[in-house]
């Protein structure tokens, strides 16, 4: 038990990067995310097909290798180059990644919206960007909670690949704790704080949900 | 007068100031370390670096008279974070290898190190020989995996070179049965040893010795000159021999 306790310490430090990592992603790709969407359904074919190649980058090569690319190989572009320290480098990459994800929920979202209430706004004298604001929106929020709440989660775990740069997160100082005492007890303390950490977010996305839910007929 | 002496003053401040930014002299290296490797460079309770090279390198820094900061790195990237100029030195029981020294400045060697075998305490095992066929482990982007490959003969009798991304992981495999047996750096292979008594073996054969130095960028010529000769002085005056004696208890610096 004194073991346990002694690792709070240092755990509580990794907990903090951990928690850094998933507050900035969060608050910058999910607005980036619903941009994207946005951008994703326009007319203008340009701007769609540009978006959609972008997801499909994204989506389509491990988050781990655009961390590395983002650190290792930027510095390393003639004239664009830029050489990020670990943090930033890393919210670039997770920012990026989660905002292609984010941005094909709150597509479907949005598509998931009837037409005719498009046409209902219209017929009310309702601009584009207002129909989207007063009427579209607040309904694709509630239908997209729950896979907003899974990406979410995922994200909490996903924050671990920063040990590729070496940077000290919940895992990784774990793993220096198992490599010094050689001993696997720490494995489990971490998977206590994840769960800890992971429950405060489902609590708090099912008290949204209920909020949401007075869009309900 | 006196607004002249002022002006006068203003100037030479202002020059100085320039000048400053102009050329600024290095005051700070960066160590670059792997620090899941005891005792050369880990995390103490408190989360501190801690280790016999991270005491070198602090005594070392002094010497320079400049601050040392050490920063946490994949081992797997170690020349690109030198020569990213993210760090300034390699200095974590850093092998000197022909391979290695194709990207990295080396300083004279500063210790000895054996590439021990180790296998379970119950293993029939008992020579490099008897090691025909079966599944060795070492720890990725170490030097253990160029000193097995140098016994070219050896290393193709194996039924697989197995590469784990920490010893501890290796270790547990060890026990678990699923590798034979691990080729490791004496000083860290001990060390682990020394904490679960009686589980494991080490052989008397071993893949020969090897020495451990500071890495550094190639074009780092005058930093170089200067580390290799605050190194001579520590070892002289017994600085180094005394660092070793509080991790080692023994003096095992070459």
């Amino acid at each position: 038990m004194d073991y346990i306790l002694s690792l709070i310490g240092p755990m509580v430090e990794g907990t903090a990067v951990t928690l850094q990592m998933f507050f900035v992603t969060i608050v910058l790709s999910l607005p980036l995310g619903l941009g994207l969407a946005m951008a994703r359904i326009s007319r203008f074919a340009a701007l769609s097909g540009a978006v959609g190649v972008y997801i499909w980058l994204m989506r389509g090569t491990p988050l781990m290798l655009q961390l590395l690319f983002v650190y290792y190989g930027l510095p390393f572009i003639p004239y664009a180059g830029v050489t990020l320290p670990e943090f930033p480098a890393a919210a670039v990459a997770f920012v990026l990644n989660y905002a292609a994800y984010f941005a094909e929920i709150f597509r479907a979202g949005i598509q998931s919206i009837e037409r005719g209430q498009y046409e209902g706004a219209k017929v009310l004298g309702m601009t584009y960007p207002q129909t989207m604001r007063r009427i579209v929106l607040p309904q694709v929020i509630k239908r997209v909670l729950p896979p907003v709440s899974n990406e979410t989660i995922t994200l909490v775990k996903d924050t671990s690949l920063i040990y590729v740069l070496a940077m000290n997160d919940l895992l990784r100082v774990t793993r220096s704790i198992v490599q010094r005492d050689f001993d696997l007890t720490p494995f489990m303390v971490a998977a206590v704080f994840y769960l800890a950490m992971t429950f405060v977010l489902t609590w708090m996305f099912e008290k949204m949900e209920k909020r949401y839910a007075v869009y309900d007929e | 007068m006196k607004k002249w002496i002022a002006l006068a003053l203003a100037a030479v401040l202002v020059v100085s100031l320039l000048a400053g930014c102009g050329a600024p002299a290095k005051k700070k290296i960066v160590v670059g370390l792997d620090d899941h490797f005891p005792p050369m460079g880990f995390r103490d309770d408190k989360n501190n670096i801690v280790g016999f090279d991270v005491d070198m390198a602090k005594e070392a820094a002094k010497r320079l008279g400049m601050e040392v900061e050490f920063k946490p790195i994949d081992w797997n990237s170690k020349e690109a974070e030198l020569n990213g100029k993210r760090i300034d030195m390699l200095w974590n029981g850093l092998t000197i290898t022909e391979k290695r020294k194709e990207n990295i400045l080396f300083s004279n060697a500063y210790m000895e190190n054996k590439q021990i075998i180790v296998v379970a305490a119950n293993s029939p095992l008992k020579t490099k020989a008897s090691l025909a066929g079966k599944v060795v482990g070492v720890q990725d982007g170490s030097s253990s995996i160029e000193a097995v490959e140098k016994e070219a003969a050896v290393a193709k009798s194996f039924k697989e070179l197995k590469k784990y991304p920490d010893n501890v992981a290796a270790l547990m495999d060890l026990k678990a049965g699923r590798i034979d047996a691990l080729v490791v750096d004496e000083i860290v292979g001990r060390y682990y040893i020394a904490k679960k008594a009686g589980e494991y073996a080490v052989l008397g054969e071993n893949f020969g010795s090897e020495e451990y130095g500071v890495g550094l960028r190639k074009d780092d010529k005058d930093l170089h000159a200067k580390l290799q000769k605050v190194l001579d002085e520590m070892k002289k005056d017994g600085t180094s021999a005394k660092i070793s004696q509080q991790w080692f208890g023994a003096n095992i610096v070459k």
